[in-house]
This record gives C-alpha cells, structure tokens and sequence, in this order.
C-alpha cells in the first residue's frame, strides 16, 4: 500500500545506505544472547521479536543493551550475511556503533546506523514498512507503508 | 576531530594496514560521540581473547591482523579464555572447541598481548594508575579501574579494544572527560543496613545499584569500609545488572572524598533509599528456583584473590566436597601459583573441588554437565549463569556456598 512519503532527519553514526524492509521493537536488545548468528532470527525468549529474521532488515529498536562481547556475535552474523543491513535507534550506544564501524572495517560491510529523529522511531516506523536509510546523511525515507 | 600530524599519516597507511584500519574505526567512534582529539592510553585489556565472545569472525579479523603484521603499541593483557588451558579436558570440553582457543591464544601472542587470561588484570599485571587514561573492555575490569582506581576508560566493544591497542590510542568522549565522571544518582543506605553491612551484601547492593542506574554513574553513601575484594564483587555486579562502568563510594573510592565532590558540585538527579528490606527484595531476584539438591557451586568470580584462596582453603580444610557435586574455583595462574606455595591449593583440591584456571563458568561451553542447579557467591554469575549453563541459580554468603558444596543442599535463602 503506498501512501505519500515520509522523510525523517535523524543522526548518521556509522555510513552506507540501505533500502529494504523495517522489523520495528519497542523493547531494548542486547545481540550478545539475543540473536543466532547463524541464521539472524531473534532467539532472546524476552523479546518482542523473538523468532524475528533480522537478516538484511533495517532493525528498529529503542537502544541496545550492550554487553562487551556484543561485536563478537554481530560480526559472526556479518560473516555468515545474517547480520541487519541497517539500525534505526532512539539512541545508539558505543557498543552498536563499534559492530558497525567493525563490520566495514574487517568485513567490508556497511551498517547504517542512525538515531536521533525528532520523535520516537516506533512511533513512525512499523514493521513491514520499506524504507530507504542513509547513515551518511542520517535521512530515513519511508518508500511505502503495510 | 582534530587529529594530529602522526594520526594523520597512520590514516594515510603510513604504518601499515592493521594501524589504518584500527584509527579508522577509532575515529568514526570518536566523530558519532563528539570527541574533539583522540587521546594517548597507557595499557590496554581485551575481551575478545575468549572463543566464546570471538567465535570465527574474531579469528578471521586476528588472522588478517596478524598476517599484516599487527602488534600493540601499549601493554596489552588478556581476559579470560574459553577454556583452562592445561584442564579443558577435566570440564569436558569438546576438543575441537579447544583447539580454537588455542589457535587465538596463538594471534594474540604474535601482536603481543600478555597472555593474562584473568579479568581482574588490575591486581597485577595491568595495574593502572590515577588519572590514566585506558582502553579496556571486560566491564568488570572497567567498573573497577575506573570506580576504585581512578583511570579513565570507556567500556569498549570487542575488538575496539584490540584496535585502542594497535595505535595506542582511544577518542576522547564519555569518562575520559572530568565533567562526565560526575555522579548522578544517590544510594543512601539507611543507618541500621550501614551498621551490619556483610561481605555478602556487597555483590547485592552491586546488583541493585546495576538495576536502578543503568548507565547512570552511582554514587553510594553509608558504606563504612570496604576490601579491594569487596569493591571488586561489588562492581562486577552492577557492571552485569546494569551496565555501570563508574561508580562512586563516599569515603571509599578515589574521586569521592566527599558527597559533593562525587557529585562535582551538582545535586542528584535522584535519590534512592537503600535499607534491609531492599537488599533483601534483590537477594530474592539474584535466585531462581526453590532450592534443593546442588550440582555445581561457583566461586571466584571475578577471579579470586591471594586472600580468597585462603578463605576457600580454611572453609574446606578437612572437610569433603559431596559426591556429585562439582565446587569450581576461579582464579588466574599466578594466583594460582601463590596459592599453592601458601598450601591453599592441596587443601582446596583434597578436599575434592576443582581449580578452573584462566576461564569461568561464563566463559566455558558447560552444555556437556546437564547442571541444573548453581549455587553462586557472584553478582554476576548470579545474573549470567541462568543464561551460560542454563540453571537455576541460587546465589549465596562465601560461606553457605562452600556448605552447600560439602552438603550437597542449599536452600532458597
């Protein structure tokens, strides 16, 4: 269903551009525990998206809850090609940034990651919802709604 | 952000590939938090030295490194590894899962990392001092360095840090700034709780003050006196409910002589009462399950000091771990090392409990035990270990785990 275009402006904190599909949450996630790097799916039986594919979608959450060993399991999802291919948060914490900014580095995969936007992204975003994200200039468009 | 003329040409490949790649993720950390310049670190201590948290992507970046012949710039240590090096085969570790612990211990070892395998680095081989400024993960040993120490780090990623290693070097946001090492949030405890304040309440309080503050920076106020031991319980906990990488204890750690000065000056954003009943309500959160027959009991998390070996030693002396149950103490090599010149190490082991060496029960894959029940004198065990070895979990006084390990009981306190 499309329905006009929604352009949002929020902070770019780590480069590259994404289109695809969102999974949006409205409860906090730690990847350490929280996701099978083999296959992308959603494994914390706490979470709202428990089960969820996260493989190559723009993952919507409010902020991570960051273990140190986070980078550990996101980038062996990136290895495996499970990882999200972009990250909408309230407020990114250093612990998501450093998977991203890894992910180039090592694996020559960019991660979008913005956060910021003037109201809360659940608010704006739902699942299903194909967006277009920028980390390098921080704009989200919404291309059509569900 | 300002670089220098040396940061410039580092980003330019001018020392090679590992430096470049290494800066690069540095600075763009640095550019998303608002940090002006990067900033010189004396030491470095890396998380990521454990197959559990590295897996194959981290000895696919090691690897590379390593070819491109990566070596750190500042003294580097070692968290704990996946496995006991000279024991895995006593915890049932499957071979396979051994040799790749064996295969990063080899990486670190060519950029020259000190093969430490401990997360409480800070008690000898790494051991900071006030005012330094830091790249270390392990939030344990964050909480710790900065809280009780008086160093500046920010809590890294995984790699982040082996790459603050390689340059020397980390952006300077968050608590490498003064203005950001201010307390936010008061824990006053009431004066009866301050009064008869136990060694056990320590991992307690932690993991309250983890769950009220988040990443806020705590500052507690009625804590009389405190061990190193004491200290180092208390933030592995909060460092585990919550995710607190600074805390301040009036009259306790370095940068808090004073309630104002742990608060530079500014009122709390809030004030939360502390007393008996509260520490008795998150006693009751940190176990699972109604009590009953024990399987495994852990102790030495963080990694046990001289000075707890002897306490294991005189709870254990004569007496006689229960038949099938296993009591694993946590601790590093040279601990380790002390401990046996002292004869802490026959009577812990004679007694029928089991040394576990460079590793933990967080660390180590314990799928092959079926352990259903832990009994646990760590805050952060408490709140890991349902998750890592997928028991119950009954957290517990030193004393009253080592009972439990000799009665093969514990009850729900």
């Amino acid at each position: 269903m499309s329905s006009p275009r929604v352009i949002l402006q929020g902070r770019g904190c780590s480069p590259g551009e994404f289109e695809g599909e969102a999974v949006v949450s409205n409860q906090p996630f730690g990847f350490w525990q929280g996701i099978d790097p083999q296959t992308g799916i959603v494994i914390d039986r706490r979470h709202d998206q428990c089960g969820a594919s996260l493989k190559g979608k723009a993952f919507v959450f409010p902020f991570g809850r960051g273990s140190t060993g986070t980078p550990g399991i996101f980038l062996e999802a990136v290895r495996n090609g499970c990882a999200p291919g972009a990250i909408v948060n309230v407020k990114s914490e250093p612990m998501i940034v450093a998977c991203a900014l890894l992910a180039e580095a090592f694996f020559k995969v960019s991660i979008p990651i913005v956060d910021s936007l003037e109201k809360d992204p659940q608010e704006l975003l739902r699942t299903g919802d194909r967006v277009r994200i920028s980390g390098t200039s921080g704009i989200i468009e919404v291309i059509s709604r569900v | 952000m300002h670089l220098t003329d040396e940061e410039q040409r580092i980003l330019n490949g001018e020392h090679g590939e590992p430096q470049r790649l290494s800066l690069q993720v540095l600075v763009k950390l640095g550019e998303a938090y608002g940090a002006e310049r990067m900033v010189e670190i004396r030491s470095a201590h890396l998380v990521g030295s454990s197959y559990q948290i590295a897996g194959e992507a981290g000895i696919a970046i090691y690897t590379q490194l390593v070819e491109q012949g990566a070596r750190v710039k500042v003294r580097t240590t070692s968290d704990p590894g996946s496995i006991d090096f000279t024991r895995w085969r006593q915890f049932r570790t499957p071979a396979e899962y051994a040799e790749r612990q064996i295969l990063i211990a080899e990486l670190l070892d060519r950029m020259g990392v000190i093969p430490t395998w401990t997360c409480t680095p800070y008690t000898i081989f790494n051991v900071p001092r006030f005012g330094e400024d830091l790249g270390w993960s392990e939030s344990s040993a964050v909480v710790f360095a900065n809280s009780v120490m008086g160093a500046r780090t920010n809590r890294l990623a995984a790699y982040v840090d082996l790459c603050a290693a390689l340059v020397g070097r980390v952006p300077r946001f968050g608590l490498h700034l003064p203005e950001h090492r201010r307390g936010e949030i008061l824990f006053e405890l009431d004066p009866a709780l301050s009064a008869s304040f136990e060694d056990h309440h320590f991992p307690v309080l932690g993991y309250l003050v983890g769950q009220v503050t988040g990443d806020r920076i705590p500052v507690i106020v009625g804590i009389r006196e405190a061990t190193f031991d004491q200290l180092k319980a208390f933030g592995a906990a909060a460092a585990a409910s919550g995710s607190v990488a600074l805390y301040h204890m009036v009259g306790i750690t370095p940068e808090a002589r004073t309630l104002d000065e742990a608060f530079g000056g500014r009122p709390p954003v809030e004030r939360i009462f502390v007393g008996k009943r509260e520490i008795a309500r998150t006693l009751e959160q940190m176990s699972s399950g109604n009590g009953g027959t024990v399987d495994v009991v852990g102790v030495g998390c963080p990694h046990a000091s001289v000075d707890q070996m002897r306490r294991y030693a005189s709870l254990l002396d004569g007496k006689r771990v229960h038949a099938g149950v296993e009591l694993w103490v946590c601790t590093n090599t040279v601990v380790e090392e002390m401990a046996r010149k002292m004869g802490y190490v026959e009577t812990i082991e004679r007694a029928g409990a089991k040394l576990m060496v460079g590793t933990c029960h967080n660390d180590c894959p314990l799928g092959a035990w079926g352990f259903r029940r832990l009994v646990t004198d760590s805050g952060k065990f408490a709140y890991y270990t349902p998750t890592t070895v997928g028991s119950e979990c009954v957290f517990a006084s030193t004393e009253a785990c080592i009972a439990a390990a000799i009665t093969g009981q514990v009850e729900r306190r």
